[in-house]
């Protein structure tokens, strides 16, 4: 069984309680805590005791995606109280000192970036990266390999050279400015492509953001099971949704099927 | 027309070739050398100019590592992006940069030529998206080849044309219906990708006939030299592009792990074509050099280098190839420099047609299946 979740910075941005108690109640089964600003990581961890994550069976944490080389040590230092079976995700471009991350060995999950940085967005490029940090392993985003190249064949080089490193994909639609959106037919098409080669048990974690911040509780519920199930349509996982889903209003989603 | 013993060209196929067959191209080594410079400082002339979603391309000799004294500076400026009316001040800046008469003195390049094809800005979009129908023009099918088959991103700007060459072969493969599939009467899955093996012949016979018609619009004025250069280096392109689709089956490209896959086969198309045309002729001779047929490999290869060896020597003198260029037709006859070319031009096409046709070819079957009907 896959699991599937949402980054909490998606569902609500700076707020992982909230983005928490949206998701409870839901089939979400995966969670990724997300500190992408810097100020946001120690709240977190120092909430990480008090939160209630039952529902999910697979957890992990977003780092911050920018810090100074003065700051570095203090963000290993908070990072080093997230629990050992909890990948932490991590920015390549971020990395000041090599030295200091190498002691997270597999629990450093690598992300591959969007084309607006200037590395770890190819295989060739990741590949010098694994080799600076042969234990670590990989928080594959479909959206930034979508992005940086639309026929998804840097994505197909990515998975043939680390798909074994995987712990994670994340999934959403990114514009040409990197902003994340719900996902688009065409986006879910190309995702497709690639599909067949992820690892059945790969976690899906959503990225896409929540377009009904401030609705109704069950109409933000509603919306995030669909997402998910398109998610995992999108993967080919329709598996994990075996029974046609009914939003709010009365839209059946037929399983497996593709929406726009 | 005999290679002398010696190494060079190390670390590409041109360099495993030499190797393999004991031979050294003296001339092709001087071009990728003179190549290399001018690349060199081209890139730095266009530094800090292009967006990150633009490419500056060289083509022609440039792109194919061939350039000699006298050679066309053929670039564009490629735009893969939103609409942006920046992106034609940008393109003035470069052709500003490029134009100034102190880069072609100091490369010793041409300007490019009065087609309008280069030394444009070109967008994206009709490029991708104009495959044959009304909209895709002489000078978009043009473009959209020359991308394929000839091309190469100056500068660190290079994710544009990247994306796009990429955008361009998935056109080819995803439309091509029964690519990967079993045929009804045929044993095996086709490999070769006919959509785009068709435009290659298609862009190949438009030049061709191009050819006819700068004769007749420009009065023979040239003839020689650009028939010399049909001949050769239009035709290592055309067959190089050839090849390319051939590389697909892994009969000949020898790579067992090919995966019958559409995105595999476009992964396997731009590494394939990321190579220069002679480096990707010189990468299939090294692959079959050790079959059964290695001798007649062994001499189609020694004799294909070596004719483009002399044609690369000739175009470097710069008598003969003014000679050329000022030639009259009814002095061809008589004429030694013109003998030579066209001794030249022969000995490359018989090469050519004997890798492609010849009796043990690894070639022969898919050329004739695939390639003439």
């Amino acid at each position: 069984m896959a699991f599937i979740g949402f980054s909490t910075g998606a569902l609500e941005l700076g707020n992982f309680q909230e983005a928490l108690r949206l998701m409870s109640g839901t089939s979400m089964t995966a969670v990724e805590l997300s500190a992408l600003r810097l100020h946001e990581l120690p709240v977190l961890v120092s909430a990480l005791r008090s939160l209630n994550l039952e529902q999910f069976s697979y957890v992990s944490v977003h780092a911050p995606s920018r810090f100074s080389a003065d700051e570095e040590g203090g963000v290993i230092e908070l990072l080093r109280q997230i629990p050992n079976g909890w990948p932490i995700i991590v920015h390549p471009d971020t990395i000041h000192d090599f030295e200091k991350w190498t002691r997270f060995g597999n629990q450093l999950a690598l992300e591959n970036m969007d084309r607006r940085k200037p590395d770890g967005r190819s295989a060739e490029e990741l590949s010098r990266w694994f080799d600076r940090f042969p234990a670590a392993r990989l928080c594959f985003d479909l959206a930034h390999a979508h992005q940086c190249d639309r026929t998804m064949t840097e994505a197909f080089r990515i998975l043939l050279g680390f798909r074994e490193r995987i712990c994670q994909l994340h999934i959403s639609e990114l514009d040409s400015a990197g902003h994340h959106f719900p996902l688009s037919y065409g986006t879910m098409q190309a995702f497709s492509e690639i599909a067949p080669l992820i690892l059945a048990d790969s976690p899906v974690i959503l990225e896409s953001l929540n377009p009904l911040p401030g609705a109704g509780d069950d109409v933000q519920k509603a919306w995030i099971e669909l997402e998910a199930h398109r998610a995992s349509a999108a993967v080919g996982r329709e598996e994990m949704f075996p029974v046609a889903s009914t939003l709010p209003g009365q839209i059946t989603i037929p399983s497996g099927s593709v929406l726009a | 027309m005999s290679g002398s013993p010696c190494a060079g060209q190390s670390g590409s196929p041109l360099g495993e070739l030499e190797r393999k067959l004991g031979c050294s191209w003296k001339n092709i080594e001087n071009a990728r050398q003179r190549t290399r410079i001018a690349l060199q400082q081209l890139s730095k002339i266009i530094e800090g100019k292009p967006g990150p979603d633009t490419s500056v391309i060289v083509h022609g000799s440039l792109a194919r590592h061939e350039c000699t004294q006298g050679s066309d500076l053929d670039w564009t400026l490629l735009v893969d992006s939103q609409a942006d009316a920046e992106d034609q001040r940008t393109f003035l800046a470069i052709r500003t940069a490029l134009g100034s008469d102190s880069v072609f003195k100091d490369l010793d390049l041409n300007k490019p030529g009065p087609e309008g094809t280069f030394g444009a800005l070109e967008f994206s979009q009709p490029i991708v998206h104009f495959i044959g129908g009304e909209e895709d023009s002489n000078s978009n099918t043009t473009r959209r080849v020359l991308l394929l088959l000839e091309a190469e991103p100056i500068g660190v700007r290079r994710a544009a044309f990247d994306r796009v060459r990429k955008g361009v072969l998935k056109r080819y493969i995803d439309e091509d219906r029964r690519l990967l599939q079993r045929g009804y009467e045929r044993k095996g899955v086709r490999w070769v990708p006919l959509f785009l093996l068709n435009d290659f012949a298609r862009y190949w016979r438009t030049i061709a006939v191009d050819f006819a018609y700068k004769q007749f619009d420009r009065g023979n004025e040239g003839y020689a030299l650009r028939n010399f250069k049909l001949g050769v280096s239009r035709k290592l392109l055309f067959a190089s592009g050839l090849l390319a689709c051939f590389w697909c089956d892994p009969r000949i490209s020898k790579n067992e792990k090919q995966e019958p896959s559409k995105l595999s086969l476009i992964d396997c198309l731009d590494r394939f074509l990321s190579l220069t045309p002679l480096e990707r002729i010189a990468l299939f001779f090294t692959k079959h050099l050790n079959t059964s047929e290695s001798e007649f490999l062994r001499e189609t290869a020694r004799e294909l280098f070596c004719s483009y060896d002399a044609f690369l020597g000739l175009l470097n003198d710069s008598d003969k190839r003014q000679h050329l260029k000022g030639l009259r037709q009814e002095e061809e006859e008589t004429d030694e420099v013109f003998k030579e070319a066209w001794k030249t031009r022969r000995f490359f096409r018989r090469a050519i047609q004997d890798m492609f046709l010849g009796e043990v070819s690894p070639l022969r079957d898919l050329s004739i299946e695939r390639g003439v009907f």
